[in-house]
């Protein structure tokens, strides 16, 4: 079975969370001006104001996780938006449609200003467009061209002229003036919580990993919000890494009699996170690396952090936008997963087929097949969503993984 | 030959630089199957992405040289990776090629200068590619082909409004210009107009029908397109990507001097599309201007099954018509949808004569 370990971080990360979330409807009550954004908006330039700001996927993924993700998603329904749409999408919307009823957090304060980027996922700016015109909310687009290789300086530049755009545009609504000091400590700050990060997800290389890929999800819930760029997220991730540290030099391992490393690539599927992870490991199974969690501290095809070396911030933010999983296509993706399977000695693959993330999904039959092939590794399939469980089947799911260690048993054998 | 997707790639440049551009959109009923594209797509990829890997894929698909694509949808962005992948595994190596559009308002963002660039770009890349070039008075000339084509395609949407002409025979006129050429495409196009006048395809002007638009990413199927136009009701204006959208708008003749200036008024005058983000907003009132100029009395959204873009925006419009006065109605096509039209059918006759109802009351 699965030893929950890092009890001092699990609380922890409750208690910053449920006083983030307090904190939003506190400060908005107060007259702060507000804004959500997507998760790969760059926070760390926000922080050049003094601002309220919420993000609506995260706020989705925790109601998945604490089980009220199919409840808000047939809110949306029967306001006409369809079952094929993400279901964080779906989430949202049905909370904003019931003021908020059903949300662990009573949903999010209504916002003065959203900011969407398109190419972590671009449905996000039709979603947001949606409160855009309900509203009557002014809705800004960063414009971040995909990447099929990594980032031309010509994109980069065009990125930072955006930034430029969204100063002036937040200068002129909220009346502020744009402290650059403030962004250059916010980024600063991040960097210093992401080496602790990077450590933390290092410590899968070690046989049996001293965490799992259900740790690493958990944990990056703060740093798609606010609190990116924030000391209490820097605490978090040192407290996440050395408590980690510790468990492992103690020989605490969550899969002791671990036999089969596995790697999954795609969105945690949220509602699953206990089951899945104790019926792997009650299989010697544990999923010790995942290619969602290096969303946060690298870029592209490099596996190692990409850090700040103290330069111009906003550059290093425009750089940076290429951070999450799905900015970039499939030969990068490709060399980052090849890197993933070498350095954590990886048994098996595990592709979760997401129909809520398409822009995750649409390519892994092609990545299964090229890294299948060029690594002799074994490799499955499975069907997630990552909010909706009701377009999850556990047995389904089930059937495969362990279709899947049977097929690591026969080429240990053979 | 060149594989262009999604719908408005700027056709005019290659055609001068000695491409055949073939848009690859709504390949439906040129296939007869997805079995190729199945092993490269899951069943949650929209039609269009599955018939166009599917193409591509096929023996057909490998006449052609190359491939051009811009910023499109999550599905479609993934594509260009997976056909090389495709073509790869049946020893076909062909060049992708790609451009960025900016996607903000220009009241947003003012992306002229970047556009501009991967414009030049673009001309770079295809002299690579290809080993052509650019010539200006080549340009100039190719711009008045397919402005000719597309005021031609106006003419036959005015013919189809008047009732001189089917709606699915309208339709899959200009669904076939994909394999034509522009010249091709004016010669079909002219041929169909001078039968002015005259009824085609037996389409009967008919006075007491009910005016309405259509709205979606594709034309309905055929069959689909004969229930509307039997069930009494009379296509008068669309705003389908692959016809109104597409043949909407040409740059006038003083507003550029190059091939960057041509498609920086193209891009940013475009007849709105929820593909092209920054326009989205500019599309309620453009639908909403259409309804009122046509006289119509409603509007069909047609749904592609897994497109987003689309299925995001339907609620709100069609919660701001039924505000307005304005009847709507939503079907949905999925893949193999068009070949059990019955319910189909229920439905578009249900609404007919809900509007009718409307009319004596």
């Amino acid at each position: 079975m699965i030893h929950p370990l890092k009890p001092r971080s699990r609380e922890n990360l409750s208690a910053i969370m449920s006083r983030y979330y307090e904190g939003n409807h506190a400060q908005a009550a107060e007259g702060k001006f507000v804004v959500w954004i997507a998760i790969i908006v760059p926070t760390e330039l926000l922080k050049g104001f003094d601002l309220v700001v919420c993000a609506p996927e995260s706020h989705s993924a925790m109601c998945a996780a604490r089980k009220m993700g199919a409840v808000q998603c047939e809110k949306a329904e029967r306001e006409g938006y369809s079952t094929d749409l993400c279901s964080y999408a779906r989430i949202d919307l049905g909370t904003f449609f019931d003021e908020g009823r059903g949300s662990p957090t009573l949903g999010l304060p209504k916002p003065d200003l959203m900011i969407s980027n398109n190419d972590n996922c671009s449905l996000l700016t039709k979603w947001f467009d949606v409160y855009h015109r309900e509203w009557d909310v002014p809705h800004f687009m960063l414009d971040v061209p995909f990447c099929y290789r990594p980032q031309q300086d010509k994109d980069l530049r065009y990125v930072l002229a955006q930034f430029g755009d969204l100063i002036r545009v937040l200068e002129d609504m909220t009346g502020q003036t744009f402290d650059i000091d403030r962004v250059r400590q916010a980024v600063h700050t991040s960097n210093e919580a992401l080496t602790h990060w990077m450590r933390f997800l290092g410590m899968a290389a070690h046989r049996p990993s001293g965490i799992t890929a259900f740790d690493m999800f958990a944990h990056m819930a703060p740093y798609f919000t606010w609190m990116r760029g924030e000391p209490e997220m820097t605490a978090h991730y040192r407290l996440l890494a050395e408590e980690s540290e510790a468990e492992l030099a103690a020989g605490n391992y969550p899969v002791p009699n671990e036999k089969y490393r596995l790697l999954w690539d795609n969105i945690a599927p949220w509602h699953q996170l206990r089951n899945m992870s104790s019926r792997l490991a009650e299989m010697d199974a544990n999923i010790v690396y995942s290619t969602y969690a290096t969303s946060i501290g690298r870029i592209e095809d490099r596996l190692n952090f990409y850090e700040w070396d103290g330069s111009d911030p906003l550059r290093y933010l425009a750089r940076i936008q290429n951070r999450g999983w799905c900015c970039y296509g499939m030969d990068l993706r490709y060399k980052a997963m090849s890197e993933m399977i070498e350095r954590f000695s990886i048994d098996g693959l595990v592709f979760a087929s997401n129909r809520s993330c398409k822009v995750y999904s649409v390519m892994q039959m092609d990545l299964k097949r090229r890294l299948t092939k060029d690594f002799g590794i074994a490799s499955v399939m499975i069907d997630v969503d990552h909010a909706d469980v009701r377009k999850y089947s556990e047995e389904n799911a089930f059937l495969r993984l362990e279709a899947l260690l049977e097929q690591i048993d026969g080429g240990r054998t053979s | 030959m060149l594989g262009c997707f999604p719908l408005y790639p700027p056709l005019e440049l290659f055609h001068s630089m000695g491409l055949e551009p073939l848009v690859l959109w709504g390949m439906k009923p040129f296939l007869a199957d997805t079995a190729r594209s199945d092993q490269h797509l899951q069943s949650f990829v929209c039609s269009v992405g599955r018939h166009l890997t599917e193409f591509v894929l096929s023996k057909e698909g490998a006449l052609i040289d190359g491939f051009f694509m811009y910023n499109a949808c999550d599905t479609l962005r993934n594509l260009p990776e997976i056909l090389r992948s495709g073509l790869e595994e049946r020893g076909h190596r062909s060049p992708i090629l790609n451009m960025h559009i900016p996607m903000p308002s220009l009241g947003q963002t003012d992306a002229r200068q970047y556009l501009s660039k991967e414009i030049d770009r673009l001309i770079d890349q295809l002299s690579d590619a290809f080993g052509v070039s650019f010539l200006q008075s080549r340009f100039e000339s190719s711009v008045a082909l397919y402005a000719q084509a597309r005021e031609l395609a106006r003419q036959l949407e005015t013919a189809v409004t008047m009732g001189r002409l089917r709606f699915g025979a309208f339709a899959g006129l200009i669904q076939g210009n994909a394999f034509r050429s522009v010249e091709g495409q004016i010669g079909a196009m002219s041929s169909l107009l001078s039968d002015e006048g005259q009824v085609v395809g037996d389409r009967v002007g008919n006075r007491s029908a009910i005016d309405i638009i259509l709205s979606g990413i594709l034309p309905p199927p055929a069959g689909v397109s004969d229930i509307i136009e039997d069930a009494g009701l009379n296509v008068v204006g669309n705003d389908i990507a692959s016809l109104a959208r597409s043949y909407g708008y040409t740059p006038g003749n003083e507003t550029w001097r190059s091939p960057s200036d041509y498609y920086v008024d193209f891009y940013y005058h475009h007849h709105p599309c929820p593909t092209l983000l920054g326009s989205s907003d500019r599309r309620i009132d453009t639908l909403e201007a259409l309804i009122r100029e046509r006289g119509a009395r409603g509007i069909i959204f047609l749904g592609e099954k897994f497109c987003e873009y689309e299925y995001f925006e339907f609620p709100y419009l069609m919660k701001r018509f039924k505000e307005n006065g304005i009847a709507s109605l939503l079907l949905e096509f999925a893949i193999d949808d068009d070949e059990n039209l019955g319910p189909m059918r229920t439905r578009i006759e249900a609404f007919a004569e809900m509007l009718r109802e409307g009319d004596k009351t």
